[in-house]
């Protein structure tokens, strides 16, 4: 049972300066602080034609400054001399960049141009109340699942459109829009959830301050620099995470034509857990694809395309067919009508289904999917973990090394893991409580389960194999 | 009980409403750690291990759930029933990804199944006449933490305030400040109708059936009918009002199981329940013995909908 709308325990922590950080600030006050007061190195400013003072004075106060500019004022940024460039692209301009963006490297090597993708939304638990005029509304729903935005979706699209880049995102505060005195003012959680979540699936942040919040800094408001001081800790706690090369662990693989939309399938497989990686229809001819236990294609196959698919089914692998309208090559094997809409072949050891419509219910396209994987190829299981959305690594071959959760719910969680991998040492660490407090492993079958005794936002698990 | 509770509630003090609201969850919290089956030491799990042919005593919550949930059985004549845990649990490993059960495990299992198995004595002590029964609370016990959660914030003079469990379970005490009570929209599987209620000191549940998978043949599902020991399946979504959160989750679980034509019957023969069935296909069927159910979609002007025939 999870709880929200009680009391927050605020937990003041003081951290030393980190030299590097995911989460980039982007400032919009006019007074700046010094950067190691605040604690974090990285500052964007907005473009103003020109290597404006403010940015002189922010690197003078000990930042690297980027600045955010759109794709036709980059070439005259990126002779500003900035730390880096930070393009904005919008859906629309995903082509033209494509074609735009070697020439600009070509023509200012010494310039670091990074991609933002300015389409994330406010990481958050909605629960059913809904505050309107002084009433609320309550929406009676079946699930008695809380929604929760989460992000992974978006991170793993652009884990996949820049590979050579860590994902950068950005979002818009909710409530920020709808300036006035009813606008209630963000919290540390807020921020401290939008810090971890990105922490957590190994992406960097753009982080809008509120004007006030920056204004109050600046006044060292001693409110404001606690919570500032919690949101530190939280992007130290990310700090050194990329350097230790882990990669994504994942066994459902999601192959898509178009890299510029989400699937709100894809939303509901990071929602349910179920560790995924987004491919390209080009992809499947990859040799790597053995680590996948189950693959969903959402792209129109080509030729080559449906002979590897066949060819994954042969080998043990089931894939499943979205809008699946053409002639394949598997269907002169053993076809089972499941349902209305779905069609099972049996093609080797594997198993190819084609669903000929659209994916209508998110919600139970996931379900379905995580039956699928089957028992034995489930990575992870949560108990107690409605508002919980976890990510695991591995180092080499398919076993977890470390898993990073978050808790949307952003208050104390008791959570029960099943991890995929006999484990004899585990190992908890939070922003709050670094690390590492053991926790009791029992392995069975292939698994281990343990409990993690308290996630308030943030938490990792470091996994030692017996 | 696997949900996220929520409160809002309304008091000249935010600290007094914080603070009620803060003890409210923490009766909640106390009442999953005896009514939960997912934890093993739950009152509700070492019941489950060790009340066969033999007396257990158990702790006051427990006792008053499993009796009122027994009156819902007997309400029913068996459609209702908390002993159907065994063949919960047998398809929840279905919908997890395990094989489906084969008819002879649910015929197995089916054996252990019955409400009439368990034995009430007061003031504490049960035990199973059965070697396999088992119970399952998740059809009531939900509702019964939302109406100790409500006693709590009476108990500190909170007087108008809203419980949300999962959005499947809303109690209502009093109403928000210049309203007359609070609005609540039901849900509504078609998209077409937005049902309403308007609710002061009640309360609204939903049952509807786990939604048909896209990929496999359709079998598993979380409500199972005692009758056949398979998932239910029924093209309805159930929504009932009444006085306690206890009754409404109860029922609506009990009135999705019977089905517009007994279900109706059912709260005949009762007062102040109402209750509204809707398809995917807009079929809608009520029963009203109680609060009004309003359409959303024409509230210009409202229509109250049905009465007991």
């Amino acid at each position: 049972m999870r709880i929200s709308g009680a009391i927050l325990v605020w937990v003041f922590v003081l951290v030393s300066i980190p030299a590097w950080s995911s989460v980039f600030v982007h400032w919009t006050s006019a007074t700046l602080l010094p950067a190691k007061e605040l604690g974090l190195y990285d500052l964007v400013l907005s473009w103003s034609d020109r290597f404006s003072p403010q940015a002189r004075a922010a690197q003078r106060l000990g930042y690297r400054v980027y600045v955010e500019v759109s794709l036709g004022e980059a070439a005259t940024a990126a002779e500003n001399g900035f730390e880096g460039i930070i393009l904005t692209i919008r859906q629309s301009e995903r082509a033209e960049l494509e074609k735009f963006l070697p020439k600009l490297r070509s023509a200012h090597p010494k310039a670091r141009f990074l991609l933002l993708n300015p389409d994330g939304k406010q990481p958050e638990m909605r629960g059913s109340l809904v505050i309107k005029r002084g009433s609320v509304l309550g929406v009676s729903s079946p699930t008695a699942q809380p929604w929760i935005d989460t992000n992974l979706a978006l991170v793993k699209i652009e884990q996949r459109s820049h590979p050579g880049q860590a994902p950068l995102y950005t979002f818009s505060w909710g409530g920020l829009s709808d300036s006035g005195p009813q606008q209630s003012a963000l919290t540390a959680a807020d921020y401290m959830l939008a810090v971890a979540e990105a922490g957590a699936f190994h992406a960097d942040l753009v982080l809008e301050l509120d004007d006030r919040l920056q204004k109050s800094l600046g006044e060292h408001d001693p409110e404001s620099w606690n919570l500032w001081n919690q949101v530190r800790a939280y992007a130290s706690f990310y700090l050194h995470t990329a350097e230790q090369g882990l990669k994504v662990a994942a066994n459902v693989a999601v192959v898509v034509d178009d890299l510029a939309t989400i699937d709100e399938a894809m939303n509901l497989l990071a929602r349910h857990n179920i560790p995924f990686e987004v491919l390209r229809p080009a992809d499947l001819n990859k040799e790597d694809l053995q680590g996948f236990d189950v693959v969903v294609v959402f792209a129109n196959p080509d030729r080559g395309a449906c002979e590897r698919i066949a060819d994954l089914a042969t080998h043990g692998k089931t894939v499943v067919l979205v809008e699946a309208h053409g002639a394949y090559p598997w269907q002169n094997h053993d076809a089972v009508r499941l349902n209305e809409h779905t069609v099972s072949y049996t093609v080797g050891t594997g198993k190819v289904l084609e669903l000929s419509q659209p994916v209508t219910d998110p919600e139970t396209f996931a379900q379905d999917i995580r039956r699928l994987l089957g028992k034995q190829n489930v990575l992870m299981s949560l108990w107690n973990g409605l508002t919980t959305v976890a990510v695991p690594y591995r180092e080499h071959g398919r076993t977890v090394k470390v898993l990073e959760f978050v808790n949307y719910a952003a208050e104390p969680l008791r959570l029960q893991v099943q991890v995929k991998g006999s484990f004899a040492s585990i190992r908890y660490e939070t922003p709050e409580h670094q690390c590492c407090e053991s926790l009791v492993p029992v392995n069975h079958n292939g698994f281990t389960e343990f409990v993690i005794p308290q996630l308030r936002i943030a938490g990792r698990v470091h996994l030692e194999a017996n | 009980m696997g949900t996220v509770f929520e409160i809002a509630a309304y008091d000249q003090s935010t600290e007094h409403a914080s603070d009620a609201i803060e003890k409210a969850f923490q009766e909640v919290v106390r009442l999953d750690d005896l009514l939960s089956d997912y934890k093993p030491d739950s009152a509700l799990s070492k019941l489950n291990r060790s009340a066969h042919y033999h007396a257990e005593r158990v702790p006051p919550d427990l006792y008053r759930v499993i009796e009122q949930a027994v009156q819902f059985s007997r309400l029913s004549d068996g459609k209702f029933d908390i002993s159907i845990a065994p063949l919960v649990n047998l398809w929840k490993a279905a919908m997890r990804g395990e094989s489906t059960p084969s008819r002879a495990q649910e015929e197995k299992l089916r054996s252990c199944v019955g409400y009439h198995k368990i034995e009430l004595t007061p003031p504490d002590l049960i035990s199973f006449r059965s070697p396999c029964l088992q119970l399952d609370l998740g059809a009531v016990g939900k509702g019964y933490a939302v109406d100790r959660a409500a006693e709590v914030l009476h108990s500190l003079r909170i007087h108008d305030a809203l419980i949300d469990a999962g959005g499947s379970t809303v109690f209502a005490m009093g109403s928000p400040p210049g309203q007359t009570a609070w609005l609540v929209h039901l849900r509504d599987p078609s998209n077409k109708i937005d049902p309403q209620v308007m609710l002061k000191d009640g309360s609204v549940s939903t049952s509807e059936q786990t939604a048909p998978s896209l990929l496999g043949n359709d079998s598993a599902g979380h409500i199972i009918d005692p009758d056949t020991g398979i998932p239910l399946k029924t093209v309805f979504a159930v929504s009932v009002v009444s006085r306690t959160a206890t009754a409404s989750d109860g029922l609506s679980t009990t009135l999705l199981l019977l089905g517009p034509t007994e279900g109706k019957a059912l709260i005949k023969s009762m007062s102040d329940v109402s209750a509204i069935w809707i398809s995917r296909e807009a079929q809608v069927e009520t029963a009203t013995a109680g609060p009004q159910i309003l359409f959303g979609r024409d509230l210009q002007t409202p229509l109250i909908l049905g009465t007991i025939p």
